[in-house]
């Protein structure tokens, strides 16, 4: 028998990973590029790569209970996979890109050595999916944690990024001290302008999650695509016709199971009848594989339903129930009853509970931050708001005339602002503390924190008092007072406060416009005018 | 040149030397000059021109760094930033002069680039000629002051590294130094806890004045910022006086400058510290000054 490989599948491979090599450029040429641009608003984002995940939709809308017009652009993505299977897990998904590529690596370094007959159960990512549709139900939005989209934004934007900016800076510190000056300085001055943040709490949490994910790879090729990702088997669900169908030319077929055990996800191949069309990601990795050229893709119109997945009806149920009963408990903490001091949202952020509802962690406005001062929050939001944004002052402040944050967010969690609308916005009160302010507590003088207030006129305002000191002598200082009807809240004057380890100065998030709860000023109406 | 012309103008200006050696003299220009008028741009030349011209200050073949004031993210007419022309036009007669390369450049205290943009600074100094750079951390390195407080602090490298510094503050109400002028703008050349300074403001202004010692000091007083400073936020706030004030003695620049708050010299603290310690003068009789509207 003639032995040739297939050229055409060949040709289709190659065009695979430029597919994929291209989408996960632009992704991260989007996400490099997402910082303030020159100018107020930004043109590109990657927000469109949101849109078009239909997990991300699906969710949101059944969590908050809302259409968010903006998502429905997943319909298409939706309506595709109908047609064509899950073709984009394997030509368009930035992070399937990335997990194909170490598979890889892991494959040629020998370190991933794929089995002939692998029996690993693949159902795991549609329990995922079930758990998250079913938190959703009680309006807990868990999607962003495994989502494939914002697992990646959220990994680059807390790991990756402040990686690349000290290595930036430490070849930059390197090329100065081997006295090369002038790449010195288009080092830092790149540094300047692409702005990349450089600290984040919990960063050393998410990166070990990350680099488990890519490390996972050297257990089971593409092991996030197969076990993990709720987005693809959602995807999977929804891929009922294939009308591209793999056919294995049985005269060519000299039963090798090349293409079993090198296929990226399990999808069996060979023997035909065995094909799982729902895990195929149409890599085309088996056509290209087969020594005779015996597989091809041929077009037919025939319905395909999930098979060779063990997903009986009452581990699903089982698992309905799980996430059913899970999701309250993410809800009964004290953190829905009374506000937290340090959850400070960013401007625009809706009223707390449809906030929850709607943000998927994805780290979009924690990268385009320009003072780093938006974080993943740890505990400060409860158990189900891990992960969103929460401005720490210690860290950074709210930029007075920028609202990047608010034109970022894929879901509408943080509503879009103009800069206009933006500096009228509240979220929060400076308080001072007097046992730490040095022309209260010390009797010396210093007004950084009034110097820096941003508004006009400034909502510090400067009082003159008097300290007794030891030697008693009454020393008289400007010191600040916070005006809490003026204050934004920025944390600007808590950032630049010369106490540094405990601000002398501190925001908390009392009367934040968005809540109507957590405020602190009765506002009492005018009297009318006596005629 | 012709040769013919440069010998016979050698052999006119030996023999003028010879009959009347005053003639070699430095001619009396005055120390300060200040000049009012319609567009900042103008003003700066005139003020410039008073003093004797650029080519007084910087050679051919310098590199000269002007440090304007870049701290805040406003625009022009909030007047917290100086004035972008203002710096455009020294960039100009910099390279008129003679100058290699002009480098403008600050430590900003809102977000390095949104400063750099909106308060117009970058783009002029660009369209100028002039190479705008952020500072930059491997850029700091420890120095000694030798100040009356500040012994020793971190100094971008960038304003010691020149041959030719110009200073271009603009003028500004401040609620511990009462007005932030030239000796303030130093407070934009160093890194470190910064803040610490207004522990002792004052001694920490005239201690960096007396460090960097610039070539020229030219005040921006455009568009002044009376009220709410050193940032401001309103237009309102600022008041149009459309001067330039320049001199070699930061002390006298700063003395003048006072005056637009309606304030003495003798009432701003870090003058009298810094004529004490011999940095200038700040008696505004005994300057010789040239006003000059244009």
């Amino acid at each position: 028998m003639k032995r040739e490989q297939s050229k055409k599948y060949f040709w289709l491979q190659r065009l695979r990973i430029l597919s994929q090599a291209g989408f996960f450029g632009l992704f991260f040429f989007l996400f490099l590029t997402t910082h303030y641009p020159g100018q107020d608003y930004l043109t590109t984002t990657v927000e469109r790569f949101f849109h078009l995940d239909p997990l991300l939709a699906l969710t949101t809308i059944i969590a908050s209970r809302l259409i968010v017009a903006a998502l429905l652009l997943s319909v298409i993505t939706l309506v595709l996979t109908l047609l064509f299977g899950r073709f984009v897990c394997g030509w368009v998904c930035p992070l399937g890109a990335l997990h194909q590529f170490f598979s890889f690596i892991f494959k040629k370094s020998r370190l991933l050595k794929p089995r002939r007959d692998d029996q690993m159960s693949l159902a795991p990512k549609y329990f995922v999916l079930i758990l998250v549709l079913a938190a959703a139900i009680f309006s807990v939005n868990l999607v962003g944690y495994l989502d494939p989209l914002s697992f990646l934004y959220r990994s680059s934007a807390v790991f990756v990024s402040p990686i690349l900016n000290l290595l930036l800076s430490q070849s930059g510190s390197l090329a100065y001290a081997v006295g090369l000056p002038g790449l010195g300085q288009t080092l830092g001055q790149t540094k300047g302008n692409l702005a990349l943040n450089s600290i984040f709490q919990n960063a050393l949490l998410i990166g070990i999650l990350f680099l488990t994910a890519v490390l996972l790879n050297i257990w089971k090729e593409r092991f996030w695509c197969r076990y993990l990702c709720p987005t693809g088997a959602l995807l999977g669900i929804f891929s009922r016709f294939n009308l591209f169908k793999l056919r294995i030319n049985p005269e060519k077929c000299i039963d090798c199971h090349l293409c079993s055990i090198h296929c990226q996800t399990n999808a069996r191949p060979y023997p035909s009848d065995g094909w799982r069309s729902s895990e195929c990601l149409y890599c085309e990795t088996c056509a290209a594989i087969c020594p005779t050229g015996a597989i091809s893709f041929p077009i037919k119109f025939q319905k395909e339903k999930i098979t060779g997945v063990d997903l009986s009806r009452r581990k699903i149920l089982l698992t309905s129930l799980t996430g059913l009963i899970l999701a309250p408990i993410f809800k009964i903490t004290a953190h829905r009853q009374r506000a937290h001091p340090a959850l400070i949202r960013p401007p625009g952020a809706l009223p707390e509970s449809e906030f929850l509802e709607k943000c998927v962690k994805c780290g979009e406005c924690l990268k385009v931050c320009p003072t780093n001062a938006l974080q993943p929050a740890l505990s400060e939001a409860g158990p189900e708001g891990v992960w969103t944004p929460v401005l720490v002052p210690r860290i950074g402040y709210c930029e007075y005339y920028c609202s990047l944050c608010t034109q970022v967010c894929p879901t509408g969690a943080i509503r879009e602002l103009t800069i206009e609308e933006k500096i009228e916005v509240k979220i929060g009160t400076a308080w001072i503390d007097k046992n730490r302010c040095l022309p209260y507590a010390l009797g010396k003088s210093c007004i950084v924190c009034e110097e820096h207030c941003p508004v006009s006129p400034k909502a510090i305002k400067l009082i003159r008092v008097q300290t007794l000191t030891p030697d008693q002598k009454m020393v008289s200082n400007l010191a600040p007072f916070v005006d809490v009807e003026s204050c934004i809240g920025c944390g600007i004057c808590e950032n630049k406060c010369v106490v540094l380890d405990l601000p002398a100065i501190r925001v908390s998030s009392v009367g934040e416009q968005r809540s109507p709860e957590n405020q602190l000023i009765l506002p009492i109406a005018e009297e009318p005018e006596q005629f | 040149m012709q040769r013919r012309s440069f010998i016979k103008s050698l052999i006119i200006g030996g023999l003028a030397t010879r009959l009347s050696p005053e003639l070699l003299a430095q001619p009396a220009h005055p120390e300060l000059a200040v000049a009012q008028g319609e567009t900042p741009a103008a003003i700066t030349q005139a003020a410039l021109k008073i003093l004797g011209g650029m080519e007084k200050f910087i050679g051919r073949g310098d590199k000269v760094l002007i440090k304007p004031n870049i701290g805040w993210d406003r625009t022009p007419e909030m007047a917290a930033c100086t004035n972008p022309e203002v710096v455009r036009a020294l960039v100009e007669m910099s390279y008129q002069a003679g100058a290699k390369q002009v480098i403008v450049m600050d430590n900003t205290i809102n977000q390095a680039r949104r400063c750099y943009v909106r308060s117009g600074i970058q783009e002029a100094a660009r369209e100028a000629g002039a190479k705008v750079l952020f500072t930059d951390e491997n850029r700091l390195k420890k120095m000694s002051i030798n100040g009356e407080w500040l012994k020793e602090w971190d100094v971008f490298q960038d304003f010691v590294e020149v041959d030719k510094l110009i200073n271009v503050p603009i003028a500004k109400v401040h609620s511990l130094s009462r007005v932030t002028l030239s000796l303030k703008n130093w407070l934009g050349a160093v890194g470190g806890n910064r803040n610490q300074f207004h522990q002792k403001i004052d001694q920490a202004m005239v201690d960096l004045a007396a460090f960097f010692k610039p070539t020229l000091t030219v005040l921006d007083a455009y568009r002044i910022l009376f009220r709410n400073g050193p940032q401001g936020g309103r237009v309102s706030d600022t008041k149009l006086m459309k001067t330039v004030v320049a001199g070699v003695d930061q002390v006298a620049v700063d003395a003048y400058g006072a005056t637009f708050f309606d304030l003495k010299p003798e009432e701003i603290y870090s003058l009298q510290l810094a004529q004490s310690r011999g940095l200038g003068n700040f008696d505004l009789e005994k300057l010789r000054i040239e006003k000059r509207a244009v």
